[in-house]
């Protein structure tokens, strides 16, 4: 299977945009912007033929997709109904100051756009008629693109490679913790989508998974980081030089029972097996139970002859000489840190502010001191998509 | 920059093995290897110096008196040692330097890497030496350095820039490379027989202790992270990061009614742990086996915090902190109901 990623130029984004019932503001690069209660970051993207760019049924990955470079959009949403975490947990994005640091939207246009609960409204359907709303506006922003030029075509095909370059492949897991806390593969939640199972990796890099998932901020993997994925990408780029990319592995987290937790683990041992997988890289969505599986998988890997790397953020206290995780296994002997989400960004105060006034926690979002890395939307993601990192001082 | 340094009473030339004994004393300016630090630029104010002995036998009075000189003089930085291989000097060094780094008063030791001061030290930094005295002149400039640095108050780098010991601080980065290039060299390396990793493992393994000899005799209590409390949350426990754990009368009560209990956990659906609150921790089940007999007495009270994005450092405080309170009341069993 062959897929083409056609890029074109961000000014390609019209200056008005509107969304029913949402506020949408233009933020140019280097604006001194911080927006806040965001939930999704989408990278606007379509097909030329008319088939949907973040599809709820099978094949995704093939033909021809545009992209808009260099835009995103960011859902922002105030959940209204009682439910604790997301009140909690708020996720920061700053396009400037020292927060811009942890991520990689702030050399970007970001079209920010705040829905609003309507009364009495359940938390779900809030979610999911945001989550429809953006990934449409996604849709109809890259529609600009079907008349012009691209910039440039990426292609992505994994051709044989002879010689024995060691076939590596990545297990990507998707939390699904229930309503809110899950991520989407084709449209389903990743419990009921089948997983374990091997997929193209074109698929996760052309709108096959999609993000619902609002734990920690620091530790989501929003849509963008699917649809742009570092780790996909890396493979594809060393396949033939360094390394034979044998696949993607997507795979639950949160498995419910300590005996779901083990078959699961066994289960990706056996697609990782099918694709013949010498070593595999294992990511992590979001933190506490999911780290628990992905040590389980990593144990089960190497017990089948498989090497692993693990790929996680810790949560660690600045302050303490015993750095802990939340779970490990002696067979996790190669892990890749993404940051401790515990640590604090310096205070900035930004001009403007989007997505909502006040933090989660009553704080006035333009004057709310340092705030700690777990605030900050992907900043510690797990699938190794920033350059954040963790060491011993 | 005003320094203060830290001697043996071999170093301070009080004596040797036979002046071990000798309590804290304070002396006027650089004494022994405080000259070398100050012909490598270091201001020391006031030596201070310990027999090992004394020092390891009365550490708390040792420490009190010595962290009292210091406050009198209070340096921009303390320098302990170098200590070298010995290990009391050292200890007493790394505990010193720890003490005052605490107190806010930046700190840094010398010894081998190998030294029992080095753990002593905390979040104070360790210069690594030779493992005996022959390493002085090449330990000293490097002393100076870091004790430089820490009076000027400037940032330090990672250990291995700036000549320290890492201090298992875990501390944030922006790498070259994002983190899933790392992982495939990781991998890669890791493959072709190489295995490196950026955090290292190890779980505090808690053994399951020996069954209760006779819990028809024991005092039983229920301790629970479910987040558990009376309902409105008069403490404001919090949903998720609990900052405190917190203890609630039962007030000879047999169940948990959902009219004053709640769960204020932000780690899971809590619909049906508040249709009854006996779900999260068992009162109604306990009182039953209070009542046949099969569990001594219950408990007066019972333990609650929040399990949830909590750093293990701070669970594990949470943990002997409530253990200790249950053992002085006596209690010889705990049901500790998880989520």
């Amino acid at each position: 299977m062959a897929w083409e990623l056609a890029s074109f130029p961000a000014d390609l984004l019209p200056d008005q945009i509107e969304v029913e019932g949402a506020e949408v503001e233009i933020v140019r690069p280097g604006e001194p912007v911080r927006v806040t209660h965001v939930l999704d970051a989408v990278e606007p993207r379509i097909r030329p033929d008319g088939r949907a760019a973040f599809p709820t049924e099978p094949p995704a990955g093939e033909g021809r997709t545009h992209r808009l470079d260099g835009v995103v959009i960011l859902s922002c949403l105030d959940f209204a109904a009682e439910e604790r975490p997301l009140h909690e947990q708020e996720s920061i994005v700053d396009l400037a100051g020292p927060g811009a640091g942890y991520t990689h939207f702030a050399d970007e246009t970001c079209v920010a756009v705040t829905f609003h609960a309507p009364d009495g409204a359940r938390n779900e359907e809030v979610e999911a008629d945001a989550r429809m709303q953006t990934l449409a506006l996604a849709e109809r922003l890259a529609s600009a693109t079907l008349e012009a030029e691209p910039q440039h075509v990426d292609s992505f095909e994994l051709r044989d490679v002879g010689g024995d370059l060691p076939r590596v492949a990545a297990l990507i897991q998707l939390s699904d913790l229930g309503p809110l806390y899950y991520q989407f593969v084709y449209g389903t939640p990743a419990g009921e989508a089948g997983l374990p199972r091997a997929i193209d990796p074109a698929e996760l890099l052309d709108g096959a998974v999609a993000s619902g998932e609002y734990h920690w901020a620091a530790m989501r993997n929003p849509t963008l980081f699917f649809q742009r994925n570092s780790l996909v990408r890396s493979l594809y780029r060393e396949h033939g030089q360094r390394v034979n990319f044998a696949g993607v592995v997507l795979m639950r987290g949160y498995e419910q029972s300590a005996d779901d937790k083990q078959r699961a683990a066994q289960a990706a041992v056996e697609r990782a097996r099918e694709i013949r997988a010498d070593g595999v890289i294992i990511t992590t969505d979001a933190g506490g139970n999911s780290h628990t599986d992905v040590m389980l998988t990593c144990r089960a890997c190497e017990q089948a002859g498989i090497r692993t790397t693990v790929v996680l953020a810790e949560e660690t206290d600045p302050e303490s000489t015993r750095p802990i995780l939340t779970d490990w296994v002696p067979e996790a002997d190669s892990i890749v840190s993404t940051g401790n989400v515990e640590e604090l960004v310096e205070e900035w105060k930004p001009e403007r502010v989007l997505g909502g006034d006040t933090l989660l926690d009553g704080t006035d979002a333009a004057n709310a001191g340092p705030i700690p890395v777990r605030n900050y939307l992907g900043a510690a993601n797990q699938m190794g998509q920033l350059a954040l990192g963790a060491r011993t001082e | 920059m005003k320094a203060v340094h830290y001697v043996n009473q071999f170093f301070a030339g009080l004596g040797g093995e036979d002046k071990a004994e000798t309590p804290p004393t304070r002396l006027e300016g650089a004494v022994g290897p405080g000259r070398g630090l100050v012909a490598e630029g270091i201001e020391i104010v006031a030596t201070i110096a310990c027999g090992d002995d004394f020092f390891a036998e009365h550490e708390e009075e040792a420490l009190a008196t010595l962290l009292d000189y210091l406050e009198d003089e209070s340096p921009d930085v303390l320098v302990a040692g170098p200590a070298f291989g010995s290990g009391r000097y050292g200890y007493a060094c790394g505990t010193l330097a720890a003490a005052a780094a605490e107190r806010g008063t930046p700190a840094v030791a010398a010894m081998h890497p190998e030294n029992p001061g080095v753990d002593a030290a905390g979040k104070a930094y360790v210069v690594p030496t030779a493992v005996n005295v022959a390493g002085m002149r090449d330990a000293l400039p490097r002393l100076a350095r870091l004790a430089a640095a820490l009076a000027e108050g400037r940032e330090l780098g990672p250990p291995e820039e700036e000549g320290y010991l890492p201090r298992g601080l875990r501390r944030n980065y922006f790498a070259e490379k994002t983190g899933a290039e790392r992982a495939i060299d990781l991998l890669l390396g890791k493959l072709a027989g190489e295995t490196r990793t950026e955090v290292g493992g190890g779980l505090d393994r808690v053994e399951p202790p020996a069954a209760v000899p006779e819990l028809s005799e024991a005092l039983v209590a229920l301790v629970t992270e479910a987040g558990c409390v009376p309902q409105g949350n008069p403490d404001r426990l919090q949903s998720v990061r609990a900052q405190g754990w917190f203890r609630y009368d039962l007030d000879g009560e047999d169940t948990l009614a959902a009219a004053r209990y709640e769960s204020v956990h932000g780690g899971f659906d809590v619909t049906l742990a508040n249709e009854d609150p006996n779900r999260l921790v068992p009162l109604d089940t306990a009182r039953e086996l209070e009542r046949e007999g099969r569990i001594g007495r219950l408990h007066e009270a019972f333990y609650t915090t929040t399990g949830n994005g909590t750093p293990v450092v701070t669970s594990t405080r949470f943990g002997r902190e409530i253990a200790g309170e249950l053992r002085e009341a006596g209690v010889g069993a705990v049901l500790l109901s998880g989520t």
